[in-house]
């Protein structure tokens, strides 16, 4: 191939990565200018003095950590429940011998194409009567059920795969089913249960509005919800309000950072077998 | 294989609990919604019964209504040009770049971080010149003054300014999907494919494109889904206003419930979502299996 060509298919790639990134550099950089830097016009200048201290003002004046740690219990909790469900499911589905099964993996097929925010409403009456707004469970029950459909239909694509001898003789020795559900299956099970996870965590992980529109109190506002919280309230604190951004986006990055290949991979896959 | 015999209790105890809290969180709410369309309700006083004259109102008499769809067709028709030029780029990463994966890595960056983030970082991007705006600040230094806007808040051009962030936004993730499925394709057949004369684009025709089409296909269903439910992203950034100019059908549907408190009319719009994708979903596989059908 000629040089030329060679080097504008580069030029092409090499644009590409600013076009994704610098708007987030921007980002970083806008978070450690001073008001006056960033109203005075200067866009890709890095900053004079870097203001390190925006991010103590943001840290102290928003409630951060909390948020953060609402994010980690309501994500940890979905995570788990819907592992649990999803791989009993579709353990049932692939191996018991039951009328029904075919219909319970056809209701999961059918769910994949619900759109969330129509159940926005209803869940919000339904949540009401049951005293359950406001509260964890009120994000952390949607969460869940909407991510059984695409976790059991990636589980299930998977057990059906592993051959059924090891189990069968396991069965004839008397094993319980519960025992070998736990002691073969889900040991054998770990690769795609690490794929539901990563699909999971990053769909709940950066959920923003069943978290708007359930929960109320500022004790329970998860990361989104809260850093939206914050964008509003310091709304002429230009400095402040990059920081708090950054600080929103960090820990997904990091996560990112050192996971990117397993993650990637993760969510090809789900999005190829959903 | 299902070859395993267990009591009813044991299917009972593996599978209802999910069951349950799967069937009651998302198709509960869904009949409760049908119901709710067909109620005069403000969620305070007494509802009362109105039969189907929410949807009435809503197909006959709410011009916003009927907006708010063609922008989401709009979002779905644009997400949907983005891909073939996502799989141009695959190809060509493919072919020339050697550690291809680690860009697509790079480019994915946008696909992960919330849409609260991303909003706000547009927002902020899109802010007049007085207020720190990137854009118009470049457009100012370029010269080109006459081109600044108000990006966010001129109903004209608003809705295009989002459009192209979720644009954005996917960018790494079609094209990601995309690459996986180039990357898929045996080299043998290119190379039993030179040695028979085709080359180059002539290689891409029939052999390239042929072997996509089911990667292509996921890729179409994602943005067109994704897009019918554009939701998050307009309303952190605008929240389909200036005057209804970016609504779109999903914030239609909770700005009539949430904002206006009309939570029967609300449900009538959610109902005309869910249905909206079902026939969607329905439609795109029935044309993809008759294209399917038609390359091999």
């Amino acid at each position: 191939m000629n040089n030329v060509k060679k080097w504008f298919v580069y030029l092409l790639f090499a644009i590409l990565i600013v076009t994704q990134l610098y708007p987030l550099l921007w980002l970083v950089m806008y978070s450690l200018k001073t008001n006056e830097e960033i109203l005075g016009g200067s866009f890709f200048a890095l900053p004079n003095i870097p203001q390190w201290h925006n991010y103590a003002d943001a840290y102290t004046s928003g409630s951060y950590l909390k948020y953060l740690g609402n994010s980690v219990i309501v994500t940890a909790i979905s995570l788990f429940a819907v592992i649990i469900f999803s791989s009993m499911t579709a353990y049932a589905i692939t191996r018991f011998k039951w009328k029904y099964g075919q219909y319970v993996m056809l209701l999961f097929l059918l769910g994949m194409m619900i759109p969330l925010q129509a159940t926005l409403l209803p869940l919000m009456i339904i949540f009401k009567n049951l005293d359950l707004l406001n509260t964890r469970w009120s994000i952390i029950i949607p969460y869940t059920a909407f991510a059984l459909p695409i976790a059991v239909f990636i589980l299930s694509g998977f057990m059906r795969s592993i051959p059924t001898d090891i189990e069968e003789s396991a069965f004839m020795d008397g094993a319980s089913v519960y025992r070998i559900f736990r002691s073969i299956i889900l040991p054998i099970s770990v690769p795609p249960v690490m794929t539901v996870c990563i699909l999971t965590f990053i769909n709940i992980w950066n959920e923003y509005i069943v978290a708007a529109t359930f929960i109320s109190s500022e004790e329970l506002k998860t990361l989104p919800f809260g850093v939206y919280t914050f964008v509003s309230q310091y709304s002429v604190n230009y400095g402040n309000i990059g920081a708090f951004l950054v600080m929103g986006a960090l820990p997904v990055i990091i996560f990112y950072f050192i996971l990117s290949e397993r993650i990637t991979k993760g969510m090809v896959a789900g999005a190829v077998k959903g | 294989m299902n070859v395993l015999k267990v009591p009813a209790r044991t299917i009972a105890i593996f599978v209802l609990p999910c069951l349950i809290l799967y069937i009651g969180t998302v198709f509960i709410p869904i009949l409760v919604s049908f119901y709710t369309a067909m109620l005069d309700w403000n969620g305070i006083s007494d509802a009362k019964f109105v039969g189907l004259a929410n949807f009435k109102t809503l197909l006959f008499d709410d011009p916003n209504f009927w907006m708010s769809v063609k922008r989401t067709i709009m979002y779905a028709v644009f997400s949907i040009i983005e891909i073939p030029i996502c799989l141009l780029f695959a190809i060509l990463l493919n072919r020339y770049i050697r550690k291809g994966n680690r860009l697509v890595t790079i480019y994915f960056v946008p696909v992960i971080l919330s849409n609260v983030i991303l909003g706000q970082l547009w927002k902020t991007i899109y802010n007049p010149a007085s207020m720190g705006g990137m854009l118009n600040g470049v457009l100012i230094k370029l010269g080109l003054d006459s081109w600044t806007h108000s990006w966010l808040t001129e109903p004209a051009i608003a809705m295009y300014a989002i459009y192209f962030v979720s644009l954005w936004q996917y960018f790494g993730y079609h094209l990601l999907i995309q690459f996986t499925g180039v990357q898929n394709i045996p080299d043998e057949i290119y190379e039993a494919a030179k040695i028979d004369g085709a080359d180059g684009f002539k290689a891409d025709r029939y052999i390239t494109f042929p072997m996509v089409v089911p990667i292509f296909k996921i890729s179409v269903v994602l943005a067109f889904i994704g897009s019918l439910q554009a939701f998050e992203l307009v309303m952190v950034m605008t929240g389909g206003g200036p005057a209804h100019a970016t609504d779109t059908i999903a914030t239609h549907m909770y700005n009539m419930s949430f904002l206006s408190q009309k939570y029967g009319y609300g449900s009538a719009v959610a109902t005309f979502l869910v249905i909206f994708c079902l026939v969607i979903t329905v439609v795109i596989n029935g044309v993809f299996n008759k294209i399917e059908r038609k390359v091999t």
